[in-house]
């Protein structure tokens, strides 16, 4: 009788430790349903609350760029933002404390599950022998499922190849290993700054402003007498394009009705190493087209990075060849329509070719790929056409092309062609000069606009001036100086931080050569032939004024102690015997 | 048995070598003198069983051992440290700030290689010395309190693989010391005595342990082919972490959003989504997904001690066929079946000429789907949208485009290194695609082979080392009634 008094007090027991949990199960999985509904309601409104991403504020901040000064503007944005803020924490705040709250109903949850089902255990009954899957059965399906996954994994293989392709990146944009050169050798793939800087790679030289790196040139020479000159050699055609200097060679390029070559000639002596002409080339037009006297058919000057050297016709024909002579690769751009005749000088930038296309047709800067020619980013301009040639600035935030026409001057990045800031200072010019960059100012000039120097850091004009412009030759700054020189034949040299005019210079002959510095010194040669050496400085100082023995509307290149000079007819090379 | 022995020797050989780890580290003393006396019978019978539990090399000597060796590669650590001295320069050059993190990490980080040290040690115990469901579920708990939510879920060995595989792979990487001991001390236990680590330690395994509420047994040819997953999800692991494209274990964990109270709202309902699962499909994750499981379930299969269901002789009462909600128990096999042995003969063997086609299919599926895979990789997906928006075919740039463009770094160097990338991919696509049907390949000869089993045993691949089947034995009731004590009962012996 005690034991079974015993026995149903404990079976009394355990149906009420059973009822309890039961209910303790039932009312904390209603309790975190809820909370888990709110939860998502919370988390949903947090979402829409987000201070970061709010139109309304982003509106407001909008209209305070345009009135900074609105106070009652600036009151109404900090008020947003702070109720923003309060909102969004107190949510977080809010959501926090119901994951706790879910934590804690969790794991009441559990444990009241727990208690029930070590109270609804029971003894293990197995099932019959026979009713269990056989092991030759699981083997069977086993496979046969196996099977299925695997054709479907090679099926879900095949779709994402179909989807998403075996090559992701564009081929034309990446490096490849260099080739090697004929003795066996490695070149790298583009020049080092240094080699730039060693060599006169373009026009107006290393970065196509203006500047020599080579500190000892020649002072005075007489290409008529010969005096100082160490070569004179004839050039085969005619043309207006400046030479460019790579290591032992010299290039120019020509043409006339008859054709258009690229010629290369040794720089010790002169010699004409090659020519090649500018034919076959794929798109190129059949007829010349108009241009002026002035500018002919080979005005642009060529551009070579020591891998190959490239040049430009008035044809839109663009040309690369090898170090050898032999075509590398030819395309045409289309037959600019620019009245006067193309001759903006393309540029190299590390391993690519900077080509300013300004015309009729459409304004474009190109950045071509240096080995195969193809364009690797076209940026579509707002300009008139020009006839200037781009720079290459080296800034503290890395290296800038600066184009000049009408109306703004723009700086691009080099390696996107995305342009970066834009300043209107040349409307209503028929842009030739190129621009010039010293100490954190692009300066700009042309006639019928003004002459600016524009601050990078602010992008803003720093100060213009109207007299005295020129229309060909490029602006030079050198350091603390800018000179410029006109068409009329005047040289000004103006304080470059604030364009006050130091000195100024009339000359019988204009200037359409741009000026170069080396040194402490300017050569700045007339349509004469007579190349101007004078001191860079506040007062004007003359060294020096070096017939060539005939006319000449080219920039001279500066290298490696010697100056070499291209007249109507020929080449000269000035220098120390 | 032999075999086992020279499976364990190289495992642990492969373990401790070839790891970037800063300072240096020296490999283990010799593993062997840790085994107890081979026994020339299989564990798992009468005998064997008789002579396991009478052996006198618990398993807590050997993890004294694997703690001493953990200790000794510290000390090495230290001294390789004094060892090599930055090098002074005679330009003045000055050694920039060591940018990536330092492998002495912090005193945290060290008391968690000790915590995990401890409960491995204490889950071994439980799984095969004390045989103990209750002890292991506090250890559970404790667990989910210590690795979940106080440590926030990492760092976790699940994770720590892809800390190995990048230190292998990415010289400039310095693996954290704690990352390799979270790696290897799992292991190493799992190599010893079986997967204690998923027992009661890991916290990812933990959670869905106790939500564990009415298990469904699910067919086992089904789970058999659901547990392929994790072996794709390894080799995915690891070859995202080896190209750079992140730790996709780590950014796929269902588990650390409820650890750390916070996340975002889709991992957040996956990791609901499988602890609801897991109350009627026990420990979904740790089944069908886990990667590490994989390298545990190796390690297991050749593990010298193992937990079993009898403490020593299997009457085969079948008391305990359901108890495994893993379904991880072993029936008795003794005969062959109807097939006839030629017909499994021809198969087996033609299964195993298909091999090399299995692994040359899966070198083309890795192929195929490289530009997928390779797309995981944040430089590649940039340098494509990059290009895109200079084509003209995307109008707007998103906020990592701009961010490169305002950098200025050269377009031709991002492009370049997409490229290495794709190529890298490649070759990682490709051989993971080859392993892969490689293991298809074993794994339908290990259907096709015929097992003989005589008692009721626990899959070593797939037994978790949890501990509830023991307490459906009765044998196991015999054994704690002798020794006076009280079982955790299923049923209780009067």
């Amino acid at each position: 009788m005690a034991s079974s008094g015993y026995l149903s007090r404990a079976q009394g027991a355990v149906r009420i430790l059973h009822a309890a949990a039961r209910g303790t199960a039932a009312v904390t999985a209603v309790f975190c349903l809820v909370i888990v509904v709110i939860l998502a309601m919370s988390l949903a409104q947090a979402r829409k609350a987000d201070p970061i991403d709010s139109p309304v504020l982003e509106k407001l901040i909008r209209e305070m760029a345009d009135r900074p000064d609105d106070e009652d503007l600036k009151y109404q944005i900090r008020s947003l933002d702070l109720l923003t803020r309060r909102a969004h924490f107190a949510t977080r705040a809010f959501i926090r404390n119901g994951a706790f709250l879910l934590l804690g109903g969790v794991v009441l949850l559990l444990a009241s599950l727990r208690v029930l089902s070590v109270l609804e255990r029971r003894l293990p009954e197995p099932a019959a022998a026979d009713a269990a899957e056989p092991p030759h059965l699981f083997s069977e399906r086993g496979r046969r499922a196996m099977s299925i996954a695997g054709g479907a994994a090679l099926a879900a293989s095949v779709v994402l190849g179909i989807l998403f392709g075996s090559r992701t990146v564009p081929p034309a944009s990446v490096s490849r290993p260099p080739s090697p050169r004929p003795d066996g050798g490695d070149v790298p793939l583009f020049p080092s700054r240094e080699e730039m800087l060693r060599n006169w790679p373009g026009f107006r030289g290393p970065d196509g402003n203006g500047i020599a790196y080579c500190t000892r040139a020649p002072l005075k020479w007489n290409g008529a007498t010969g005096k100082g000159v160490l070569w004179k050699t004839e050039v085969p055609r005619p043309g207006f394009s400046s030479p460019v200097v790579w290591g032992g060679r010299v290039f120019l390029s020509g043409a006339d009705r008859d054709g258009r070559e690229i010629f290369c000639f040794d720089a010790d002596t002169g010699d004409l190493l090659w020519r090649a002409s500018a034919s076959g080339i794929p798109g190129s037009p059949a007829a010349l087209p108009e241009v002026m006297d002035d500018t002919g058919h080979a005005a642009p000057t060529m551009a070579t990075d020591g891998r190959r050297a490239y040049a430009m016709f008035s044809t839109g024909d663009l040309m690369a060849v090898g170090l050898d002579g032999k075509k590398v690769w030819g395309r045409n751009l289309g037959v600019p329509r620019n009245g006067y005749g193309h001759s903006s000088s393309p540029i190299v930038f590390r391993d690519t070719l900077l080509v300013q296309y300004d015309h009729a047709g459409g304004a474009r800067l190109l950045i071509l790929d240096a080995r195969t020619g193809e364009t690797r980013q076209e940026t579509v301009r707002e300009v008139e056409t020009s006839w200037s040639s781009p720079i290459i600035v080296e800034t503290e935030s890395g290296p800038l092309a600066v184009l000049c026409a009408d109306p703004t001057v723009a700086g691009y990045d080099p390696e996107t062609g995305l342009e970066l800031w834009a300043v209107k200072c040349l409307e209503g010019a028929e842009v030739g000069p190129s621009a010039a960059y010293a100490n954190g100012l692009v300066f700009a000039a042309n006639d019928n606009a003004k002459c600016a120097a524009i601050d990078l850091e602010t992008e803003k004009i720093l100060w213009d001036r109207l007299e005295e412009l020129p229309d060909c030759a490029s602006p030079l700054a050198v350091g603390a100086f800018l000179f410029l020189a006109s068409s009329a034949g005047e040289i000004t040299c103006l304080e470059a931080r604030t364009g006050k005019v130091l000195w100024q210079r009339e000359f019988d002959d204009g200037f359409y050569a741009s000026p170069i510095a080396a040194g402490d010194r300017v050569y700045l040669t007339d349509r004469n032939g007579v190349t101007h050496v004078f001191r860079a400085g506040a007062k004007y100082e003359e060294v020096a004024a070096n017939p060539l023995g005939e006319k000449s509307d080219c920039t001279p290149a500066i290298v490696t102690g010697r100056i070499f000079l291209r007249g109507r007819k020929h080449l000269y090379c000035v220098g120390e015997k | 048995m032999r075999g086992e022995r020279t499976a364990r020797r190289t495992g642990a050989g492969v373990l401790f070598a070839g790891f970037n780890v800063r300072p240096a580290v020296r490999p283990p003393a010799d593993l062997s003198s840790c085994r107890a006396k081979t026994s020339s019978e299989a564990p798992n019978s009468v005998k064997g069983a008789e002579n396991e539990a009478k052996s006198t090399r618990t398993p807590g000597l050997c993890c004294v051992l694997t703690l001493t060796i953990v200790v000794v590669i510290v000390a090495c650590a230290t001294a390789s440290a004094e060892r090599f001295p930055q090098p002074e320069f005679d330009s003045g050059y000055q050694m920039p700030a060591q940018a990536h993190p330092s492998a002495w990490g912090n005193a945290w980080e060290y008391l968690d290689v000790a915590v995990l040290a401890g409960a491995l040690v204490t889950a071994s115990y439980l799984a095969l010395k004390w045989r103990r469901r209750k002890g292991m579920f506090a250890l559970t708990v404790f667990s989910i309190v210590y690795f979940g939510f106080w440590r926030r879920g990492c760092i976790c060995p699940v994770g720590s693989l892809q800390n190995v595989v990048l230190a292998l792979t990415d010289p400039g990487y310095t693996l954290p010391l704690s990352a390799l001991a979270f790696f290897v001390l799992p292991l190493g236990f799992a190599l010893y005595c079986g997967r204690t680590f998923c027992a009661g330690v890991c916290p990812l395994g933990a959670i869905q342990d106790v939500v564990v509420v009415k298990p469904v047994r699910m067919p086992r040819w089904l789970s058999h082919a659901l547990g392929t997953i994790p072996y794709l999800y390894l080799g995915l692991a690891v070859l995202f972490a080896a190209g750079g494209a992140g730790f996709v274990i780590c950014r796929y964990d269902p588990f650390v959003s409820f650890f750390r109270m916070s996340g975002e709202l889709s991992r957040l309902v996956m990791g609901g989504v499988l602890l609801v699962l897991g109350m009627f499909v026990a420990r979904p994750y740790c089944r069908f997904l886990c990667p590490y499981g994989v390298l545990l379930g190796w390690m297991s299969r050749f593990s010298k001690r193992h937990l079993t269901i009898t403490p020593d002789e299997c009457v085969k009462c079948r008391l305990c066929e359901d108890s495994c909600p893993f379904d991880a128990i072993r029936k008795p096999v003794e005969d062959e079946g109807p097939e006839p042995r030629a017909a499994g003969v021809r198969r087996l063997g033609m299964l195993l000429l298909l091999i090399p086609v299995f692994v040359a299919a899966g070198v083309l599926a890795g192929g195929w789907a490289e530009g997928a895979l390779s797309r995981a990789h944040p430089k590649v997906r940039l340098s494509e949208r990059i290009a895109r928006e200079d084509a003209g075919e995307v109008p707007d740039g998103t906020t990592e485009s701009e961010t490169f463009r305002q950098m200025k770094t050269p377009l031709s160097a991002l492009h370049e290194e997409a490229e290495n990338i794709w190529k890298r991919f490649l070759a990682g696509g490709r051989t993971l695609g080859g392993l892969l049907g490689l293991a298809f390949g074993l794994n339908l000869i290990g259907l096709s082979v015929r097992w003989k089993r005589f008692d009721y045993e626990p899959d070593r691949g797939a037994c978790l080392s949890c501990a509830r089947c023991i307490s459906y034995c009765p044998r196991e009731h015999v054994r704690v009634k002798e020794q006076g004590g009280t079982s955790d009962g299923v049923f209780r012996v009067p």
